[in-house]
């Protein structure tokens, strides 16, 4: 099932093109993140996706209906948490919760949800004594209140020290797990790689790829590196009993092997074990989608 | 209708709980009156056509009153929800603005309201102050006025780009507007030039219509002013309503 569809879209800002034809599909329970610098647009794409912006042309379908038509029942479907939101001030957690809770028809149980965030201790607190990592959270339970299916995330754990941005990433890995859409928006290509099923990298306002994580890193084919400590005498036959395409290097007593095969180490491994080399401390650095980005873009990743 | 009454309760705790809102609107309108009352005192006055000075000052007064929600709190809080994207948060809730709006208007009424009675009460037991017409009749002359007043209020919020032009134009239409309505210094003694200025004020209309109201004067003495009210009303929320913006 789909849950979104972005059919050609474009948005203008006077003579900048924020969004340049963008065509995308989500599937129904994935995590779909939204890759690009500061500028590229991915707000403007994602605010428009969830119906708080006008576009120029194209169309966005939510479960196979068209937004526009949707109109404020679009808001029963999804949820949505934008970048810097304030609240008013001299409010209380449990008041605020409470006050977007009525704005549904079948609200989830924000105590609950206060629970499940660990933060039922502050739902006394005024809203603007929280820390940014609690307020994220506060941002998320709001999203969520209405029961939605899909949610849209911007720039979530943006600005979050990393131990609340690893507490983020597995509350998102839960949500998915119950079965969840939800799209998100990011500058930080760790965190694309470790929660996202498909990846899409805006620059520009134009959409530059769309793939699952693995498929973006072998699309580029960039080499693998495995490398250990072997004596020198024995590694002069290693290049020869491989049975895959390989560059062996020495740099003193470390043994470097590199090839785009994603199964390179354990070629090496067998091959070591076959000939009963001696080695130790062997390990295996794979390419990161920032090398992909560089590769493919020919920009380094800026933030 | 959850929606509505939701927003409103915690519109009207916001407000209750910001402090310059609750010394604005409940307590230096009562200072005013104790300050000139003392003054002046309440004793029949032939500057005044017979009236005591606080009978002919408190009808403006509540004008005062009705302006500081209209022209401060409305369009201040308005403005600053827009800028804190709170606006645009509510946009991606089934909330539309219509509920947001209602609510600012119906707290800032309940808050006049209360203020106006606390004023009066005040009147009465300090200064003996005396109501000479009729009280549905003053009493739709005042929603009148705070009709007005609160749509100039969202026309400011509509208009300015930002919290701080919205607080430097209600600055700008509030005090003058104090001082030259006739709701703060009577303008029987104003000279003739300040005189011309005050017909240019809406504020203006709606402190004679509640004097004389208050004081027992006929409607039809103020068929100019209630057109007034109305068709400026009228005009200022056609252009809020247009120009409205979550962000």
């Amino acid at each position: 099932m789909i849950a979104i569809e972005v059919k050609e879209l474009v948005k203008t800002y006077g003579e900048l093109k924020a969004v340049d034809d963008v065509s995308l599909r989500i599937k129904e329970g994935e995590i779909f993140g939204l890759l690009g610098p500061n500028g590229a647009g991915k707000s403007t794409l994602m605010e428009c996706m969830a119906g708080l912006k006008k576009y120029d042309k194209g169309q966005i379908l939510i479960e196979g209906q068209d937004v526009n038509q949707l109109g404020k029942k679009l808001y029963n479907t999804i949820g949505v948490q934008l970048q810097e939101t304030a609240y008013p001030e001299h409010l209380k957690v449990k008041e605020l919760c409470k006050w977007f809770s009525d704005l549904y028809e079948k609200p989830a149980d924000y105590n609950e949800l206060l629970k499940k965030f660990h933060l039922s201790d502050k739902a006394n607190n005024y809203v603007n004594t929280l820390s940014g990592g609690q307020r994220q959270k506060i941002a998320i339970i709001l999203a969520l209140i209405g029961k939605p299916h899909i949610l849209f995330l911007d720039e979530l754990t943006t600005g979050l020290d990393p131990n609340s941005k690893k507490e983020m990433w597995a509350e998102i890995k839960a949500l998915k797990e119950v079965g969840l859409t939800i799209f998100l928006t990011t500058h930080n290509m760790e965190e694309a790689s470790y929660l996202c099923d498909q990846i899409a990298v805006l620059d520009e306002g134009k959409l530059l790829l769309v793939d699952t994580l693995d498929q973006v890193i072998a699309s580029t084919q960039l080499n693998h590196e495995v490398s250990f400590k072997a004596g020198i005498e024995e590694m002069q036959q290693l290049k020869s009993v491989l049975k895959i395409e390989a560059e062996v290097e020495f740099i003193q007593e470390t043994v470097k092997v590199s090839s785009s095969h994603e199964d390179l180490i354990t070629h090496v491994v067998l091959a070591l074990n076959h000939y009963k080399i001696p080695y130790e401390k062997i390990q295996m650095k794979s390419p990161t989608l920032e090398d992909a980005y560089l590769k493919l873009t020919g920009k380094y990743w800026e933030v | 209708m959850k929606k509505l009454v939701s927003t409103i309760k915690v519109e009207w705790s916001l407000n209750i709980r910001n402090f310059l809102n609750v010394f604005f609107s409940l307590v230096f309108p009562v200072m005013m009156l104790l300050l000139f009352g003392s003054i002046y005192g309440n004793e029949p006055s032939t500057y005044y056509g017979g009236y005591g000075s606080v009978d002919v000052l408190t009808p403006g007064y509540l004008g005062m009153v009705i302006a500081v929600a209209g022209l401060m709190t409305l369009p201040i809080t308005l403005s600053q929800y827009r800028e804190r994207k709170i606006l645009k948060r509510f946009k991606a809730t089934p909330m539309g603005p219509k509920e947001i709006l209602i609510s600012q208007f119906v707290v800032n009424t309940v808050v006049t309201m209360i203020s106006s009675l606390i004023l009066i009460v005040v009147g009465i037991i300090v200064f003996h102050l005396k109501f000479y017409g009729n009280v549905l009749l003053m009493l739709l002359a005042y929603l009148l006025v705070v009709i007005n007043l609160f749509s100039l209020g969202l026309c400011i919020a509509s208009i300015s780009k930002n919290a701080k032009a919205a607080l430097a134009i209600s600055y700008v239409i509030y005090f003058p507007m104090l001082f030259l309505s006739g709701a703060t210094l009577p303008l029987e003694f104003m000279p003739n030039g300040i005189k011309m200025i005050s017909k240019g004020l809406p504020l203006t209309y709606g402190v004679e219509l509640m004097k004389g109201l208050w004081l027992g004067k006929a409607l039809s003495d103020f068929t100019m002013h209630i057109g007034v009210l109305l068709l400026l009303s009228l005009v200022l929320i056609i252009i809020s309503y247009k120009t409205f913006k979550y962000e």
